[in-house]
């Protein structure tokens, strides 16, 4: 090691530690910003100018107040939103772990021809822009007459199905080919070897792609603002969420929308938190790899 | 005899890898091809959702309706002798008003710009203004969002790859944003932005002496994409911040240390060593985020819904709006086209490893 100057290294150490308080802080503000103004009732979100904690506008004591969490959890849109939500998300990610890990095993283990070519296909869908084909889904939808949450998860397909296929497809990859040919051997069908020995082994992989899976259908926005524009009851927890506007009020209620906005984050932060490694190998191997 | 048999079980290994793929094939022929053959031909009709006229084929209409437009110079406004009429105030030269240049017939051009060259005075006139204006706001997001993601995401990456106590904790941290659903993002942000003191940024601006306490950031022309610029890159350098991460763990220890021995300073070491061998992890980031934030829809539609569009938004209010399932379908090929070509553009120039 080079000697180094201790004034020097003291200087460069406070600076280290003022730059991680200023991202903490930068990361962290808006999502604080959005809590303390949830515990704020309607005449202490007009004080002027705004304050750093939820006060009382006579005293200038501090006071939550619980009044938009109370008419947020009694509103029976943002209700059904959550289970709406739940339901999409669940059966998006099971539907493209499930076709994504059959295709996924035909693709990392087998031999067949055209086997390049499709890869390549599914993997430029992971680069499709939504938005094109919007008008063509909506068309589809409207001709097949699919409920709104069925045609939500259909389309999820085309970001949430090429991503699992290919993610799986390397991990499959990765498995010896040894345990199919002696699982052969044995007389085990081709599915038979893959349901009982191979997808067990892929099991940590399909967590990671199943968590992915399910958040990227938690956020999805275009198409559910699309599919449900005729029908309010279908809506997802971001359609809610952008069209909130108080029973009340003429001006927007911010309270409640950052209450919700508090009650729908929670839950995926803990649960991004919890499975963070995961999370991060998955992001990184999706992108850095492929 | 034994060659027969091997030949049954290729056969046989191919019949199954088919019937395994089938249902993906299948999913993606229902949501995908078959969507994309049919807004490519919609693009050439004149269809309206839900309309009562036949639909007509009309060939590239609506591309021409989309993304028409023509430059002319306008001309200084001149009293009736034929002299330049000035602002008494201000003293620049007084020009005419674009709709004196611009044709009306067989279609109308709208002015979409206006810009100042050496004095004189230009308008683009487009047949739809909005999306011409939508094209120019989504590249001038994805340049200036992605720019600062990038520089952020590599600041941040490079403090939290060093060694400190807590960095679990920062590791974690970083991915909150990642978490927060976009459209809930988008509405934090709107809040804190609230057009008076009981905003947060009126409230801090007002108190360092800027602006009267009532700017209003998602109404004012000049202040919108910068505000939606914000509330995306919050939401987005985490995702950058971990990739690069991911690229500085995969440069060996042993390159530093050697750089060490051989005298080079930290600066040194980053330009020589870090730099070069993170461009392409950052390349493929790169690519990934830019053709992500060509397609935004989001923060635009939540934060500034009809004033200000972003190409996704235009094509969204055009097919839910307007109804309008063949200009739509136009829009919607045309903004594929785009990010094909970004994307090969970005290929090329980065070289990036395609296998």
């Amino acid at each position: 090691m080079m000697p180094e100057n201790k004034a020097l290294k003291y200087i460069t150490n406070i600076a280290f530690i003022l730059l991680l308080i200023l991202i903490s802080v930068y990361i962290l503000f808006p999502f604080y910003w959005t809590v303390n103004s949830s515990f704020k009732s309607e005449t202490q979100l007009q004080m002027m100018p705004a304050s750093f904690l939820p006060t009382d506008p006579d005293t200038g004591n501090i006071s939550f107040n619980l009044t938009n969490y109370k008419s947020v959890l009694q509103n029976k849109e943002f209700l059904m939103g959550i289970l709406n939500s739940i339901i999409v998300a669940t059966a998006t990610t099971f539907l493209a772990l499930l076709a994504g890990s059959l295709a996924g095993f035909a693709m990392g283990q087998l031999r067949f021809r055209g086997k390049k070519i499709t890869l390549y296909v599914i993997l430029s869908m992971t680069m499709f822009p939504q938005v094109t084909v919007l008008t063509g889904l909506y068309a589809v939808m409207r001709a097949l007459n699919l409920e709104p949450r069925l045609g939500m998860i259909l389309s999820y397909m085309i970001f949430t199905l090429p991503f699992t296929a290919w993610v799986l497809t390397s991990f499959f990859k990765d498995l010896p080919r040894e345990i199919l040919e002696s699982a052969r051997v044995d007389g085990a069908t081709f599915f038979q070897t893959f349901r009982f020995i191979l997808l067990p082994l892929t099991a940590p992989a399909l967590v990671t792609t199943g968590l992915l899976t399910f958040i990227r259908s938690w956020n999805e926005y275009l198409f559910a603002l699309t599919f449900t524009s005729a029908s309010r009851m279908s809506r997802t927890v971001p359609v809610v969420i952008a069209y909130f506007t108080g029973a009340t009020t003429h001006q927007e209620p911010f309270g409640q929308i950052m209450a919700a906005s508090v009650i729908v984050t929670i839950p995926i932060v803990v649960l991004v938190l919890y499975f963070q490694r995961k999370i991060v190998k998955g992001l990184t191997a999706g992108a850095v790899k492929g | 005899m034994a060659k027969q048999s091997r030949t049954k079980l290729v056969i046989e290994e191919e019949k199954a890898a088919y019937k395994l793929l089938l249902p993906t094939v299948i999913i993606l022929f229902i949501v995908a091809v078959y969507p994309v053959l049919q807004v490519f031909y919609t693009s050439t009709t004149d269809r309206v959702f839900a309309g009562s006229s036949e639909t007509k084929f009309i060939g590239l209409e609506n591309y021409t309706q989309l993304l028409g437009f023509m430059v002319r110079e306008l001309p200084a406004k001149t009293d009736s002798e034929g002299n330049l009429i000035v602002d008494s105030e201000t003293g620049k030269k007084e020009f005419k008003h674009p709709i004196d240049v611009l044709p009306m017939r067989p279609v109308r051009y709208k002015s979409a710009y206006q810009i100042d060259i050496f004095g004189n005075r230009y308008v683009i006139g487009a047949r739809s203004p909005d999306f011409l204006r939508a094209i120019v706001n989504t590249i001038l997001f994805s340049i200036i969002a992605v720019s600062l993601e990038t520089l952020f995401g590599l600041i941040i990456a490079l403090v939290v790859n060093s060694k400190f106590k807590g960095r679990g904790i920062m590791r974690a941290l970083m991915l909150i944003p990642w978490a927060v659903i976009t459209v809930v993002s988008a509405r934090m942000w709107e809040w804190m932005f609230h057009p008076s003191r009981m905003g947060f940024f009126n409230t801090v601006l007002s108190k360092i002496g800027i602006g009267n306490g009532n700017i209003a950031f998602l109404a004012a022309d000049s202040l919108q994409l910068p505000s939606v610029i914000a509330a995306d890159v919050w939401k987005t350098t985490p995702f950058m911040a971990l990739l690069i991460l991911a690229g500085l763990q995969m440069i060996p220890q042993e390159l530093y240390e050697a750089a060490w021995v051989d005298g080079a300073n930290r600066v040194k070491q980053f330009m020589t060593i870090t730099l070069p061998l993170l461009k392409p992890t950052i390349a493929v980031a790169l690519v990934f985020r830019t053709l992500d934030s060509l397609r935004v829809f989001g923060p635009f539609q939540v934060m500034l819904g009809s004033q200000k569009y972003s190409m996704a938004t235009y094509n969204y209010y055009q097919l839910i709006g307007n109804r309008e399932m063949g200009l739509a379908s136009a829009i919607g090929v045309i903004i594929f086209i785009l990010i094909s070509l970004f994307a090969f553009f970005y290929i090329n120039m980065l070289g990036v490893d395609t296998e």
